[in-house]
């Protein structure tokens, strides 16, 4: 067993869903964010791969693709010290207030 | 990086032991024979930049071919239908 | 199945759209962006070019590439040589650590991209992929069933093709060059490029053309786009 993001030839693989959504702000910004990080040689594809593959095999397959990304940045700024979750959740809290 | 070991032609099979962590071989290959296709040239090794690694020494890629009906049992289209996959030269032994 | 003891995909289209949980992963990524630029990790600027460069790329330079590869036999030859080289010939910026190779459809072989892994796409010369390439089933289902996920497209591919699936699971990104319509010939570069659609650059469509014969070997007809 390699992993849930190990997907060729899963059994019980249903019809292919061809309708598209429209990308979201959030879901640019995370894009931006996580390759100007790389840019910035603050971490690599691999790690950023490795952190959405270590994510728990339920939530892996529920969330939006965006999301995984997300949540994979999360967990290296917080591995590598940048920043920490209650900031992260602090400065969440703010914005919402500030902004709704 | 050290002289590529395998050509264009050459039958390989996949190793088909369980390497924990981060890589980029897929389970349905794994334990597969098929042949090279071309090489890809040398890269940094992803199961060391995945966690923080520099990656070196660099490792060879290759583009790998296979037979469907190699890989999958009761493969629905033509025989001689192909599956290709990029891997590292650290996954392949000659067959 | 050769692969075992892979977990069942038990709910249709989850895993690419924005769940239930968008909203909290929205206000996080507003947070750390936040963070990292009050803390100098990140310039507003680094965030903003990069929204800038992913807009700016589109199936619309794979089309050129291709158009030029079908009125030009050295561009094309470049095109399958140096990927790269070739979309910077066309002002596309793909430079980078990321390879990129374009495979090539003839009336014998017929190509399909995926990556099973994590939907690694060419995205500094084609942009975002579509929702449907990064979905589990098509990361599934490319690899052992290319032929029912093509006719899920309306892509009939012939029992004297060969298809050939690439599963881009390292540093290359792959590109679908596809056969030129019959019928075509007087049509300007730019004409030709028009029939190129994203889908016919990753494989799971071949440009079509009204008046293209239906019997040329290797193409199909596809049904007709929405």
């Amino acid at each position: 067993m390699t992993g849930v993001h190990d997907l060729g030839g899963s059994p019980g693989a249903g019809p292919i869903d061809k309708s598209q959504h429209d990308t979201e702000d959030w879901e640019r910004l995370a894009d931006a964010v996580t390759v100007a990080l790389d840019k910035r040689g603050i971490k690599t594809t691999d790690e950023h791969r490795r952190a959405i593959e270590s994510l728990d095999p339920k939530r892996y397959r529920k969330l939006g693709y965006y999301e995984r990304w997300i949540a994979a940045t999360e967990l290296l700024l917080v591995e590598k010290g940048i920043l920490t979750r209650k900031e992260i959740d602090q400065k969440a809290a703010e914005l919402e207030e500030r902004w709704g | 990086m050290t002289p590529a070991k395998f050509e264009p032609g050459d039958r390989v099979r996949v190793r088909a032991d369980g390497q924990p962590g981060h890589v980029r071989t897929p389970g349905y290959v794994r334990g597969k024979t098929g042949r090279i296709e071309r090489f890809l040239g040398a890269f940094k090794n992803p199961e060391s930049l995945a966690y923080g690694g520099s990656g070196l020494p660099e490792k060879p890629l290759y583009k790998v071919g296979f037979r469907q009906t190699d890989l999958w049992d009761g493969y629905a289209g033509r025989t001689q239908d192909a599956l290709y996959i990029d891997l590292y030269e650290h996954w392949l032994e000659p067959a | 199945m050769s692969s075992d003891a892979h977990h069942d995909i038990d709910h249709k289209h989850e895993g690419v759209k924005p769940s239930a949980e968008a909203g909290r992963h929205a206000a996080r990524i507003r947070a750390i962006e936040a963070l990292l630029v009050e803390k100098g990790v990140l310039a507003e600027e680094d965030v903003r070019r990069q929204i800038e460069y992913m807009e700016a790329n589109s199936p619309a330079n794979g089309a050129r590439l291709v158009a030029r590869a079908w009125v030009d036999p050295g561009f094309k030859a470049l095109l399958l040589s140096d990927t790269k080289a070739a979309a910077l010939e066309l002002g596309i910026d793909a430079s980078g650590p990321v390879e990129f190779v374009t495979v090539e459809n003839t009336p014998g072989v017929h190509n399909l991209i995926v990556c099973t892994l994590c939907s690694c796409y060419p995205r500094a010369i084609l942009g975002r992929p579509p929702d449907w390439y990064k979905s589990m089933e098509y990361r599934s289902r490319a690899v052992n069933e290319p032929r029912a996920v093509m006719r899920e497209f309306g892509l009939e591919i012939g029992d004297d093709v060969e298809v050939a699936v690439h599963d881009s699971s390292a540093d290359v990104r792959y590109l679908v060059l596809p056969m030129r319509p019959a019928g075509t010939e007087g049509m300007s570069e730019e004409e030709l490029a028009g029939l190129v659609t994203r889908d016919c650059l990753i494989g799971v469509s071949v440009p079509s053309f009204e008046g293209a014969r239906t019997d040329a070997p290797g193409t199909a007809n596809p049904a007709p786009r929405r």
